[in-house]
């Protein structure tokens, strides 16, 4: 994709997101009924596992781009990868504030030791990690490898830790949207307004995708000027 | 096969030579755990809490700070003289490279472990009445787990800016299962529960070990080449 076309998709995306945010965050507030058991709070449930689908689906990008990344040595996967990951605290952070903000109301504590919200906890560490290994090599390209083998490791890790927190402890109400025999009195509206917050999440998370990858492969280039000149500099001294 | 064992093996005995012969990091760690012992014994009112309930947390706690504290230094020597190019120059793969690392640093911890278990039930009278066999399997496949990770990692930190202070925010998030089951089954099986009861862990804790000794020996490389 040339970088004219990915900034005309950049802004397509971008400019549908935040429309359908928009509309989801008006139907979440004015259209879609109130729960009966949970009330007010449950209409957070339209934008946290939204965020939280969005953390996961960055996550998967950074692990299988940076294996990719290890094994093919292409600069692009690992500029999809650090893209990846940076969209993916993004996410996790909301994830990590909707869901307290919904706990203090449904368990009465501000953090609850749950399995989910401990791994979405573990999960932004393990980015913050990606992130300082990255930046703290002499050389870049040591920096990207590091960073990728965290990406790896922890893609690999992320499934033990969650079947460990879980086993340790769990309190989340399961899946109550997905489960056929719900006990939720469940509006057909409701199950609207939860497909519009994925897909409201998903093209802000398209565009915000291409817009730093694109930005990325500037840094590249700028990256390859500086670094030309200067190489050549030094072999002429 | 065995050719590329005796590379394994010549780098872990390599390793133990010297720190048989300087007992740097033992010494660090083997202090580290006794004086924790010590601090923990000051940091409990025994007539709030007994020992004996939370000696897992304790003991695993210590072999984690502890473990970490000697890990860090994998590569220090190798690092500081200027050896890590030649070894890298060297032909021996950089998979056995890893796993006698993996192999020294698992002997080094092991030593501390057993210590720390020593200490720590001599300091808090721990009574221990469940399957010794059982124990010993958990804490193995426990510290082979962290060794695995900490020794790519310390790897990493060496090569990096931020050095040894890079590996907690590295290690600890990942090492998340190794606590919950190594922690559990510990505390299980001094309580006296039957064996049946720590199963699940034992089988965790392997399916850690080995994942992460297979990734580590695969992830070596790139952490390693300059």
């Amino acid at each position: 994709m040339s970088q004219k076309q990915a900034r005309w998709a950049v802004g397509v995306l971008g400019t549908l997101g935040v429309a359908t945010m928009i509309v989801l965050h008006w139907m979440v507030f004015f259209w879609v009924p109130t729960e009966s058991r949970m009330g007010l709070v449950q209409r957070i449930f339209y934008i946290h596992p939204a965020a939280w689908w969005i953390a996961f689906l960055g996550f998967g990008i950074v692990g299988l781009c940076s294996a990719a990344y290890l094994w093919l040595g292409d600069e692009r996967l690992d500029r999809a990868a650090v893209t990846g990951a940076e969209a993916g605290m993004v996410f996790t952070t909301i994830g990590l504030i909707t869901g307290p903000l919904w706990g203090r109301v449904a368990w009465g504590t501000w953090w609850e030791w749950e399995p989910r919200l401990t791994l979405a906890l573990i999960l932004w560490f393990i980015y913050l990690g990606y992130f300082l290994v990255r930046r703290s090599t002499a050389n870049p390209e040591q920096g990207k490898r590091f960073g990728a083998v965290i990406g790896v490791i922890g893609v690999l890790d992320i499934p033990l830790i969650h079947v460990s927190v879980t086993w340790l402890r769990s309190l989340h109400p399961e899946a109550v949207i997905l489960s056929a025999d719900s006990p939720m009195n469940l509006d057909p509206s409701m199950g609207v307004t939860f497909g519009v917050g994925l897909l409201a999440f998903t093209l802000v998370f398209a565009s915000l995708f291409l817009a730093r990858y694109t930005v990325a492969g500037y840094e590249h280039e700028l990256d390859l000027r500086d670094g030309i000149p200067a190489a050549t500099q030094g072999a002429k001294a | 096969m065995r050719a590329y064992l005796a590379l394994v093996w010549a780098v872990a005995r390599k390793d133990l030579m010297v720190e048989f012969r300087t007992r740097e990091r033992l010494t660090a760690m083997g202090a580290f755990a006794v004086l924790v012992g010590l601090l923990f014994n000051f940091s409990m009112d025994t007539a709030v809490v007994r020992p004996q309930d939370i000696a897992g947390a304790l003991i695993w706690m210590t072999i984690i700070f502890g473990g970490l504290l000697g890990m860090g230094r994998t590569f220090r020597l190798e690092e500081e003289d200027g050896a890590l190019t030649g070894i890298l120059q060297s032909p021996i793969p950089l998979d056995a490279l890893y796993l006698g690392k993996v192999l020294g640093n698992f002997v080094l911890l092991s030593v501390m472990t057993v210590l720390v278990f020593l200490v720590f039930g001599l300091f808090f009278d721990l009574r221990f009445s469940g399957s010794s066999v059982t124990l010993v399997a958990v804490v193995a496949l426990g510290v082979l787990g962290f060794v695995s990770l900490t020794t790519l990692f310390s790897a990493m930190a060496t090569r990096s800016s931020m050095g040894e202070s890079l590996l907690p925010v590295l290690v600890f998030p990942l090492l998340v299962p190794v606590v919950v089951y190594g922690t559990t089954a510990t505390d299980r099986l001094f309580a006296g529960r039957p064996v049946v009861e720590v199963g699940g862990n034992l089988r965790m804790l392997a399916a850690f070990a080995i994942m992460f000794t297979v990734a580590g020996a695969w992830l070596f490389r790139f952490v390693i080449e300059e």
